[in-house]
């Protein structure tokens, strides 16, 4: 009984952690699934510093001027307005869920 | 001239106009990617093309120079197996003119009898057949890769020259199809990379122009041999697409046309690429 118990304390210490859904940032750096810091960089203390430069630097200003609605029909097929872009249709392809997708819209609209 | 003549006449010309365009030769091909790199990179030196990613970092040059020696080896390896006895008494060496020395430099190349692009690996397992020898994996770094390693370092410094005659534009055209047609989770091309994004980094590493990918292989990593085809390989996982087998028809397709667009430039053998 004492057992059962201790399991049970333990399991709840550990759930909520093993539930938590990856943020925003750690989808934009995982290479399983954004893997964006292949490509762009974000301004200092945003994410890793990176030298990539396929895409364009990615810049808090820009990301609020496109809105939310603009950064999420982006991340989800970019080819549907830009058919020769070497960007991921991330939504699409199913390599991010649209859950997902909202998660880094707020990340790159929250940047600096 | 009769009606039905006029007819048979009208009938063929539509069918002649209602033809696809032909495809491109292989040596406009190169010529207008040759064009598209110079105006993309115009600090680039046509020699530099052959050293990838390090002719645009100074940092990863002066690794592999300080390295030069990181693939002896490998090589040793290679050529041990190259002069090896077979059972007959013959070896890979006595399959290949001059031993070996200089052939790299035109594979893949189109084998008229067979109708097929035969490279560099094919070409070793065929002398082994033809010997009663175990073949070898094409995809075996210790054995295969080491095995290219030396006979492509008996190139090193000699010009690619790689010939497609008419009857192989067919095997040119569908490895150029295939550099440039989206695959995979990530819908990425290879041209996407090494032709639209050539000379950018991409996470964090310098991408190699499409012109000089074919002339340094096999490269040195963690003390292994990484063939052009091992690393087609590792980028078609990246792009999150099944990979073709080691020596497959896509693969040695897209190693021809590829090799076709270096021709010219200096084969460099193992440089080293990391430990």
């Amino acid at each position: 009984m004492r057992g059962a118990l201790l399991a049970a304390i333990a399991c709840a210490a550990v759930l909520p952690a093993a539930a938590q859904p990856p943020s925003g940032a750690e989808l934009f750096a995982r290479p399983d699934k954004g893997h964006c810091l292949a490509c762009h960089q974000v301004p200092a203390g945003a994410g890793p510093s990176n030298r990539s430069d396929l895409g364009p630097r990615l810049e808090g200003a820009r990301m609020r001027a496109l809105g939310r609605e603009a950064l999420r029909r982006i991340l989800f097929d970019p080819t549907a307005a830009n058919p020769d872009t070497v960007m991921p249709p991330y939504g699409r392809h199913r390599i991010l869920d649209s859950a997902e997708i909202d998660r880094i819209v707020e990340y790159l609209y929250a940047l600096p | 001239m009769r009606f039905r003549d006029a007819c048979r006449l009208a009938i063929a010309a539509w069918a002649i106009a209602a033809l696809p365009a032909p495809a491109a030769s292989p040596a406009e091909v190169k010529a207008e990617i040759e064009a598209r790199l110079r105006s993309q990179l115009p600090e680039l030196e046509p020699g530099d093309y052959a050293l990838g990613p390090a002719a645009f970092d100074p940092e990863l040059r002066a690794l592999a120079d300080a390295n030069g020696d990181g693939a002896k080896a490998v090589v040793a390896r290679g050529a041990a197996l190259w002069r090896r006895r077979f059972r007959d008494g013959r070896s890979l060496a006595s399959c290949f003119p001059n031993g070996g020395r200089r052939v790299a430099v035109a594979y893949p190349q189109y084998h008229p009898h067979l109708k097929r692009v035969f490279t560099l690996e094919m070409a070793v397992n065929q002398c082994l057949k033809a010997h009663k020898e175990p073949l070898l994996d094409n995809a075996d770094p210790a054995t295969m890769g080491a095995i290219t390693a030396y006979v492509r370092s008996l190139s090193d410094g000699y010009r690619i020259h790689v010939r497609v005659p008419m009857a192989a534009e067919r095997f040119f055209e569908q490895g150029r199809r295939m550099y440039f047609a989206r695959m995979g989770q990530r819908n990425f091309a290879c041209a996407s990379c090494h032709l639209q994004g050539a000379g950018k980094r991409y996470a964090g590493a310098p991408l190699a122009p499409a012109i000089g990918q074919a002339a340094r292989w096999p490269y040195i990593r963690a003390g292994e041999a990484v063939t052009l085809q091992a690393q087609i390989r590792e980028c078609l996982e990246r792009m999150g697409a099944a990979p073709f087998p080691a020596g497959s028809e896509e693969l040695n397709d897209l190693e021809y046309f590829l090799t076709y667009l270096s021709n010219g430039l200096k084969l460099r053998a193992n440089a080293w690429r990391g430990p």
